[in-house]
């Protein structure tokens, strides 16, 4: 199943081993989407508010987005506050809402029932995907950065949830509905973050292969934090033969400096050939960098790298 | 001011290894363990995350819920010795939480109903904090049972790694199920659940959830309370048993991070947290820290000098480069040191051990023993 590149589709979630920098690399696609001129929604689920780290502006949790910049919204989506939305559409009174949602024991249901809670979270981020102003999407892409591999890919499995959680009644009609386009490569892309360890490649190659058994459209491999050299291979044996000849501590420490880049960059290339192999996707390779406060320019460099690979979007 | 964690463990029969995400929190676990048994206590590891690699580096085919012993002749060639046994396995939360239905459940149809509940099989998907409570319940278990000296444990990755502190209590209370229990009754003959309306509106709270998700889920939910109701108890004074353990001077927590803003940020918050509910803070280890290259800044010329003569296509241009990548590695090792430096200002000079970053990753026994060496003296 073959699908447009992934930034051209609406519904972009990205998912990876924690410590990889998914909220980086779903901040900076947001960023070069908004401003490529795309109104964009970046939307944390299960996490803290990180965004405000890169934005300089904190997510509000709940369900309303707030401006980060233009073009650009932010959310940190609250599931509880999710869940209570839903009931409400779900219930003819208002008064009848509220007491549901002060009552302990409907807390107690909604945590217990097996996959109630992605399936809410799924089911608002595709109120958020099909929104309409004026006769107009509100956004034309929803960026979200998914929770850690295990729970990410749980709370794209919306099929495996309607087995498990409703036998019938309106969650289960609507869930079909979600689910539908959380498949369908058109609308919805998967990535898979990774950085150049043998550990985290490895784990990005399981994710794909756990996603691509559920049937969801994982679309492209990101690799996060590549180290370049700006030597190359020729410049090894002359850089050795200063590290090992009698020059000064600090010449010798530089060449050595020049020699330990090379060695990382060839570390790093091999790491990414071999998600590249493991996956069969295309992989973006997104360079290290240092500072990524607002202002820095370094998320900018990010959203920079990923807007530019043509395997990622067709050419405008 | 540099601490030996291996000596500082020794005698602790827990020794919980803590922080962040993605800061080598497995491999630092992996490498106590092995510096433990090096010394010669019998150690077991529990990790959380399914780490192959780390797996296949200790030579165990795959790691499960039961133990798998290291091979002594591999750390032996790797250069370190081994006068105790290490032990490694993985967490398995389903494994961990049906023995511990089996040995709280008053009898054998009691368990048999739980283990086949609905609610009960995606426990640990569901309930936020059930991994971690199982994690925490395995490590007391295996403490109990007199086959280790010491079990170390290598908490769940969490985004909050707050979370597994809280777990005992939180799922405590879960299967206690207070305000639930209340509105649930015996179900009734055919299948329909019988309301108690001993709250305002509870059982039209009930009602309102039966319409949405269908009546088999909340009966699956009432038998699963139900089920507990003789075990609660049992639960309850395991989850204190455990709070106990991990609060006493047989334990100690060893907080890991990078020296980076953000795992830095949540070490912090978990390093304080410890201290103001008293858990016995063992230390700090900050990993992949990058050291200080020697010397000052290079001089391009000379650099070029000396490049020219072993022949060298553009010497210039190399001495340039390489002076930059000097300078970069001066300014990364000096930043690690300032993050490290307020770190340990804001920790009030906690034990503080640090591990230079390694050129490759630790995925062999040698590799491993390497960070075993930067603990402590094994």
């Amino acid at each position: 199943m073959t699908g447009p590149p992934l930034l051209d589709r609406r519904l972009l979630f990205v998912i990876g081993k924690g410590g990889v920098g998914k909220t980086t690399v779903a901040g900076a696609m947001a960023l070069g989407l908004a401003d490529s001129g795309l109104r964009t929604l970046l939307v944390e689920v299960a996490s803290e508010q990180r965004s405000e780290a890169l934005f300089g502006v904190a997510p509000p949790a709940g369900i309303v987005p707030a401006e980060a910049r233009p073009n650009l919204d932010v959310l940190s989506i609250d599931t509880d506050t999710a869940t209570e939305e839903y009931l409400a559409r779900q219930l003819p009174m208002r008064p009848l809402v509220e007491l549901m949602v002060r009552s302990r024991a409907f807390h107690q249901v909604a945590q217990a029932a097996p996959g109630l809670s992605e399936l809410v979270t799924v089911g608002k981020l595709w109120d958020f995907a099909t929104a309409v102003r004026d006769g107009a999407p509100v956004w034309d892409r929803i960026v979200v950065d998914a929770p850690a591999t295990g729970h990410g890919i749980a709370l794209l499995d919306v099929a495996g949830k309607i087995r498990e959680l409703a036998s019938s009644g309106p969650i289960r009609e609507q869930a079909g509905k979600i689910e539908q386009v959380i498949h369908h490569p058109a609308a919805t892309g998967v990535a898979v973050v990774a950085i150049p360890e043998e550990l985290a490649v490895s784990e990005a190659i399981e994710a794909v292969e756990a996603l691509r058994a559920r049937d969801l459209p994982v679309a492209a491999a990101v690799i996060n934090a590549v180290r370049a050299s700006q030597v190359t291979s020729a410049d090894e044996a002359p850089l050795r033969a200063v590290v090992t000849g009698s020059a000064g501590e600090a010449e010798r420490a530089a060449a050595q400096a020049a020699i330990d880049t090379l060695i990382a960059a060839r570390h790093d290339a091999d790491e990414t050939e071999a998600l590249a192999r493991g996956t069969g996707l295309p992989v973006v390779s997104l360079p290290e960098v240092g500072d990524l406060r607002p202002g820095s320019g370094g998320l900018e460099r990010l959203a920079a790298a990923l807007m530019a690979d043509a395997r990622m979007r067709a050419r405008p | 001011m540099t601490t030996d964690l291996l000596q500082m463990v020794e005698g602790r029969r827990v020794v919980v290894v803590a922080g962040a995400g993605g800061v080598g929190k497995t491999t630092v676990s992996a490498a106590l363990a092995l510096g433990l048994a090096a010394k010669g206590a019998r150690v077991a590891v529990v990790t959380i995350d399914p780490a192959r690699r780390l797996a296949t580096a200790l030579g165990i085919d795959a790691l499960g819920d039961t133990p798998h012993r290291v091979d002594r002749a591999r750390v032996v060639a790797a250069g370190m010795a081994m006068h105790g046994t290490m032990d490694a396995l993985q967490l398995d939360p389903r494994a961990t939480f049906d023995r511990l239905v089996a040995r709280e459940a008053p009898t054998e149809e009691a368990r048999d109903r739980i283990l086949c509940n609905r609610i009960y099989r995606h426990l640990s998907s569901t309930v936020a904090g059930a991994q971690e409570f199982m994690a925490v319940e395995r490590l007391y278990e295996l403490s109990e049972s007199g086959d280790y000296d010491v079990v170390v444990l290598d908490t769940p990755p969490a985004r909050n790694a707050l979370d597994f502190l809280d777990a005992p209590e939180r799922m405590t209370r879960f299967v206690e199920g207070r305000g639930l229990r209340l509105l649930l009754g015996p179900r009734g003959g055919a299948g329909r659940i019988g309301w108690r309306a001993v709250q305002a509106g509870g059982a039209m709270v009930m009602s309102v959830l039966e319409r949405l998700t269908g009546a088999e889920l909340i009966g699956d939910i009432s038998e699963f309370l139900q089920s507990f109701d003789g075990m609660y108890q049992g639960f309850a004074d395991r989850a204190s048993s455990v709070k106990d353990l991990l609060a006493s001077d047989s334990a100690t927590f060893v907080v890991v991070t990078g020296p980076r803003p953000e795992p830095s940020a949540e070490a912090r918050t978990l390093w304080q947290r410890l201290e103001t509910d008293r858990y016995p803070l063992g230390a700090l280890v900050v990993n992949r820290v990058h050291e200080m290259p020697a010397g000052g800044d290079a001089s391009p010329d000379n650099l070029a000098a000396l490049l020219r003569d072993v022949g060298a296509a553009d010497p210039d241009g190399l001495a340039m480069r390489a002076s930059n990548a000097l300078a970069v590695a001066r300014a990364r090792a000096s930043a690690d040191r300032h993050e490290v430096d307020a770190l340990v200002t804001s920790l009030g000079a906690p034990h503080l051990i640090t591990v230079p970053a390694l050129d490759s990753d630790p995925v062999e026994v040698a590799g491993i023993a390497n960070i075993t060496r930067a603990l402590g003296t094994p």
